[in-house]
């Protein structure tokens, strides 16, 4: 007894930190809906799987949300029993310090349907918040046939609806009352990831016009019953390190014998080149060049895709590098201007539209030399740098995380809100063997 | 390819801070917390082998004091606004202890042994904070062994030095930021003893029966650590990067304190004491961890602290009720060495208001007790700690500490 009375005196001695209570601000929560495309579904490690969408940025914000007042928020998850999802990638092993990566196998096929886009997945008609659809882009936001190409979207849809209904539509129609959208980097990313050699017109650059006018037709519809929300830009090529983590140089010889080899494969300086002891530009295709091959310039980028190519397959030394495995300097200028052009038209949208803007082009920039949180280094770095999944592109659940909280700070200035933040430090990183 | 794959790994996962600031524990004596901790211009009985070896020499029969406290801290945490993460410290119960021993030689000459703790630190923010890649938990203890002598020069001077060897330990546990296919992160583990050497000397004088005046300084010590254990738990593909066996040396400082202490007696019943300590922190300029392999790419790791110095505001008074009953009520404060950008989870210090009472009841003549209880209260306090590589947020502590202690006199 006495012994309880102490512990009850000491428990409420305890030290107490005042803070403002959690508030919505101008805001009305009651009803919130994730537009966009794999970032916003939560898809990463070059899958989707039920782990994934538990963090994705729409959960990680809805929960944060619902501290303000926010409603329910419902997902469409994979049941735990199909929880691999579409499958993902994992490191196996190290090997010289390169990541061996291996494929998870999916569970959440439709067995005997394929769409153009890939096997069917098993459905999900259920009304959902989370309307992130990997592979969307804004262009193909407004097809109506884009329901029976894209599994990921025919999984949301009703049987009638397949091949009838645009996503603009299915997003109008859920009449949120605050909503989010990230879309327009498929816009891009599609012809940046194929190397500036698309194989399907849904991966060539959108018309900056086109754009405009899905774009304004989707805020337009989300915004008319009086929903306010925050917009997201998309962030460079250069940011992301499927991109970047590649040198241009990454032909390293460490004997004369291998320079000698080469210089005498390549016509011994006859083409304009010659290799040299040390790091090398790698070797590339280029029906343009003289015998339609040269060195890569330090400018172009080197596609993620291409590690196991050079490093095991001698691809960019005795092998030129193919066109599908690098942007070329009038590729990343066409990528350069197309995202500058898709980002002043979503700022403009969230300016007339006064809605909030999340920046993640400029966040993304400000955070190429990386930056430390609570003891932790986060840079966009391929396996060690934390934000980013195993296929480069996508963040990990942290960097989820991470980017959740930009967002709350963005809303809570707009809207004169306080959300709380998330707890990074609860979310993980890559995995390692 | 793998330096670029894996030079991030981790981040500086060990060039963040460790061990404790503003790190100084003042119980020594149980009568002298009930006053405040105060103790350097009045005669204190055997504990003036801490307070002032030069009053020790005052004292006119041989005595053997032991005492101890019971810290019970807590330090709440919160994340930078808008972020609602919370934390508090689940600390070990603190148990800083004193032994003194005076034995006179003759008259004007005494003898003393003191073994007294007056640094260490326990702060236990578990496995799951936010900050646990900061720090999970810190160990740091000191036991100071005071061998001293005393003379009085004359009735009104008295001057005493003391020989300080100190023995200690840390303990430092932190997260490391990469996890294992189970999700589970790494751990690193610091642990080594220290010991260091210094000085307590202190003067005394009492030119009247109603006035007293002294000045004491102990030096500072430095604990070294040499061939203590790093052990790293990690996944095992990166285990290379963090070998096993890995040694480790280190060195903390103890600051010196210089106090100037006055007493004033107007009655026979009542003792006042005041004392203003001067604490040199600023010799605790960063904490470096050199390694006999290289961890994760470095062999060593340092990081800022650049405490400055500080000082201790002292008050404290003793009333006789009777032969067998005193009274003794006492307060201070306590400016924090830690500057801004500097604050570190291991002891996020600020300014502490201390408040202090005791009893003293003599069961008779060769035999009494004292019993006490402190309240530190610290100033809640928000800083970056970005130039210490602590974790951002404001911290807020507040600590208990009762403590008994029995003197003989023989």
């Amino acid at each position: 007894m006495l012994a309880l009375f102490a512990g009850i005196l000491l428990t409420s001695c305890d030290p107490e930190i005042d803070a403002p209570n959690s508030s919505a601000g101008e805001l009305d929560l009651t009803k919130y809906v994730a537009v966009g495309n794999s970032l916003t579904a939560g898809y990463q490690d070059r899958g989707l799987y039920r782990e994934a969408q538990l963090a994705s940025y729409p959960a990680l914000l809805a929960m944060q949300l619902e501290q303000a007042g926010g409603g329910e928020f419902v997902q469409p998850l994979f049941g735990t029993a199909e929880a691999n999802g579409t499958g993902y990638l994992t490191i196996d092993r190290f090997e010289n310090g390169r990541p061996i990566i291996v494929t998870v196998p999916g569970q959440a096929f439709r067995q005997g349907t394929t769409l153009p886009g890939g096997a069917a997945l098993t459905k999900y008609t259920d009304p959902v918040q989370n309307l992130g659809i990997p592979g969307i882009s804004v262009l193909a936001s407004a097809s109506p046939q884009y329901g029976a190409i894209n599994p990921y979207f025919e999984r949301l849809l009703e049987p009638a609806e397949v091949g009838t209904k645009t996503y603009v539509q299915e997003v109008i129609e859920s009449q949120p009352t605050f909503f989010s959208v990230w879309l327009g980097n498929n816009d891009v990313l599609g012809y940046a990831t194929s190397g500036g050699e698309p194989t399907s017109p849904l991966d060539n650059l959108t018309d900056r016009n086109t754009f405009g006018f899905i774009y304004n037709t989707l805020v337009d519809g989300l915004t008319a019953g009086g929903a306010e929300g925050v917009l997201m830009t998309i962030a460079d090529v250069t940011a992301v390190p499927f991109f970047t983590t590649v040198p241009y140089n990454a032909l390293a010889l460490e004997r004369q014998e291998q320079v000698d080899q080469l210089n005498a494969a390549y016509g011994s300086g006859a083409l304009g080149f010659s290799f040299q002891l040390g790091a090398n530009p790698l070797i590339v295709r280029d029906p343009a060049a003289p015998a339609g091959l040269r060195p890569i310039k330090p400018t172009e980028l080197v596609l993620l895709t291409a590690l196991d190519s050079i490093a095991g397959r001698g691809y960019g030394s005795v092998k030129p590098l193919p066109d599908k495995f690098f942007l070329d300097e009038s590729e990343l200028q066409s990528i350069e201007e197309h995202t500058a052009a898709y980002n002043e038209i979503i700022r403009s949208v969230a300016t007339d539209h006064s809605l909030a803007l999340f920046d993640a082009n400029a966040f993304f920039d400000s955070i190429k030399g990386g930056f430390m949180l609570d003891q932790v280094t986060y840079a966009p770095v391929f396996v060690s740098g934390n934000l980013f999944s195993l296929d480069g592109i996508h963040p990990t659940p942290r960097g989820y995380a991470i980017l959740t909280n930009e967002m709350i700070r963005t809303i809570n200035a707009k809207y004169n809100a306080n959300i709380p933040t998330v707890d990074v430090s609860q979310y993980r990183a890559v995995l390692f063997p | 390819m793998k330096s670029k794959l894996l030079a991030l790994l981790g981040g500086t996962l060990l060039s963040a801070s460790a061990m404790a600031g503003g790190y100084q524990v003042n119980l020594a004596s149980q009568r002298q917390i009930g006053m405040g901790h105060t103790g350097t211009g009045i005669q204190t009985g055997t504990s003036s082998i801490f307070f002032n070896p030069g009053a020790m020499s005052y004292l006119r029969e041989n005595g053997v004091t032991v005492g101890a406290s019971g810290i019970i801290a807590k330090i709440a945490y919160r994340a930078p606004e808008p972020g609602g993460v919370e934390a508090m410290t689940d600390n070990p119960l603190g148990t800083p202890f004193q032994l003194y021993g005076v034995y006179g030689i003759n008259d004007k000459l005494k003898a003393g042994l003191g073994i007294y703790t007056p640094f260490g630190s326990s702060v236990n923010w578990g496995d799951e904070w936010s900050g646990r890649f900061g720090l999970n938990e810190l160990s740091l203890q000191a036991i100071f062994i005071q061998p001293t002598l005393s003379y009085q020069i004359t009735d009104q001077i008295g001057v005493g030095v003391g020989f300080v060897y100190a023995v200690g330990g840390v303990n430092l546990q932190r997260s490391i930021p990469v996890q294992n296919q189970q999700g589970a992160y790494g751990r690193a583990e610091l642990d080594g003893d220290a010991s260091g050497v210094g000085f307590n000397a202190g003067i005394f004088f009492k030119p009247s029966e109603k006035f007293s005046v002294g000045l004491n300084y102990r030096s500072k010590v430095d604990m070294k650590v040499e061939g203590g254990d790093a052990t790293f738990t990690v996944a095992e593909s990166i285990s290379s990067r963090f070998p096993a066996g890995t040694q480790f040396d280190a060195q903390l400082p103890l600051p010196s304190t210089l106090t100037l202490g006055l007493g004033f007696m107007p009655t026979e019943a009542l003792t006042i004491a005041v004392d203003v300590s001067r604490v040199g922190w600023s010799a605790y300029e960063s904490l470096r961890f050199d390694y006999t392999a290289a961890i994760n790419g470095a062999d060593f790791s340092e990081n800022a602290r650049n405490y400055e110095d500080a000082y201790i505001y002292r008050i404290g008074a003793e009333y006789k009720l009777s032969d067998a009953v005193a009274l003794r009520g006492g307060a201070y404060y306590d400016n924090t060495p830690v500057m801004e950008g500097y604050l570190t989870p291991e002891t996020p210090d600020a300014n502490a208001l201390g408040l202090s009472a005791g009893i003293g009841f003599a069961v008779s003549d060769n035999f009494s007790i004292d019993a006490s209880f402190l309240y530190i209260n610290k100033e809640e306090r928000t800083d970056t700690g970005a130039l210490a590589g602590g974790i951002a947020g404001t911290y807020k502590s507040v600590a208990y500490i009762p403590g008994i202690g029995l003197n003989f006199k023989f």
